[in-house]
């Protein structure tokens, strides 16, 4: 332990010596200019094309919050991530429901189609915070499995529906509709 | 070059999984959504390995398609037996044989079950203790 006291009052004194207060200052300020600078150059904005997402999905991700998210393209619901989870993970002290309904959203970024699960939140009651209203590629309620108006909260625990997940499961084959 | 190299599997590696074929994609569509990605069902949906048990059972093979999930599926009779032959190797172990052809299926889909589960106990015994009946389900 001294040793490290030894090590580090020596560079302290050391950098004493050698800069001056302004100098150090002049460097920290430089530092802090030129890092929020940063994501303005076009190397950065590049770069951001290629981040990978939570579920591995490349591209910008947007705006979970937001109804036009490109994920929510076919969902029926209050959005979890305005409720206190994620789009991806459920908000605390709910259940996410084992059986839920499947279907497909074009992500504008790569213009892939992905298989998206909407596993409904479960044993709080309804969230009431981003109502998202989409159903692209809803079947009627007859397709009753392939339908997002019933409470998917019927395979958990608690039937009490709280808010709507958007999880990627694959790289869709096709978009649906099928033919 | 090689982190030009490790770089490129790390991305591969995390990008997410494409459906292996047609029939894998009409499965995640049309079934997983209450059977589940892996089969094993759920307290009120029956697990698709138990399919395993019926094999080679007189009858099983025509009551695999006339469940209503599977019947009355929105898909062709052609994207139906790919998908049926799928599924049987998958959670028997062994593809149907023969296999599925799109004519028995238009035969077999025009007949759908009412009672899956009632059929099901006249196939053979089965263990059905995890299930809850779904009258008896709350909503």
């Amino acid at each position: 332990m001294s040793r490290l006291d030894r090590w580090f009052e020596g560079l302290a004194r050391q950098s004493a010596r050698r800069l001056s207060r302004r100098n150090w200052l002049s460097r920290f300020g430089g530092v802090l200019v030129g890092g929020a600078t940063l994501p303005l150059l076009p190397v950065a904005r590049a770069a951001e094309k290629n981040a990978v997402g939570e579920d591995g999905v490349r591209g910008r991700e947007g705006d979970p919050t937001r109804c036009e998210y490109w994920r929510h393209c076919a969902i029926d619901g209050f959005l979890c991530s305005c409720c206190g989870g994620s789009h991806t993970a459920c908000p605390p002290g709910t259940e996410m429901s084992p059986v839920t309904w499947i279907g497909t959203c074009r992500h504008p970024g790569d213009g892939k189609d992905y298989i998206i699960s909407y596993n409904d939140c479960c044993g709080k009651t309804f969230c009431g915070r981003c109502m998202c209203n989409r159903n692209e590629g809803e079947r009627p309620l007859y397709h009753w499995y392939r339908n997002n108006d019933l409470n998917w909260c019927g395979g958990a625990l608690a039937q009490t529906y709280s808010c709507s997940t958007a999880v990627v499961v694959k790289t869709a084959k096709e978009a649906q509709p099928e033919r | 070059m090689k982190r030009a190299l490790v770089i490129a599997v790390v991305l591969l590696a995390s990008s997410p999984a494409v459906a292996d074929s047609l029939a894998e994609h009409d499965y995640i569509l049309n079934c997983s959504g209450c059977h589940r990605m892996d089969g094993s069902g759920s307290r009120i949906v029956p697990s698709l390995h138990a399919m395993r048990e019926l094999m080679g059972t007189p009858g099983a093979r025509q009551y695999w398609v006339r469940v209503p999930g599977a019947a009355q599926a929105p898909l062709s009779d052609a994207r139906l037996a790919a998908l049926m032959n799928w599924l049987v190797t998958r959670f028997t172990g062994k593809p149907p044989a023969p296999a599925y052809t799109p004519e028995e299926i238009a035969t077999l889909r025009s007949a759908p079950l009412r009672d899956p589960i009632a059929h099901r106990d006249t196939l053979a015994p089965q263990n059905t203790s995890h299930l809850e009946r779904l009258e008896r389900t709350p909503r």
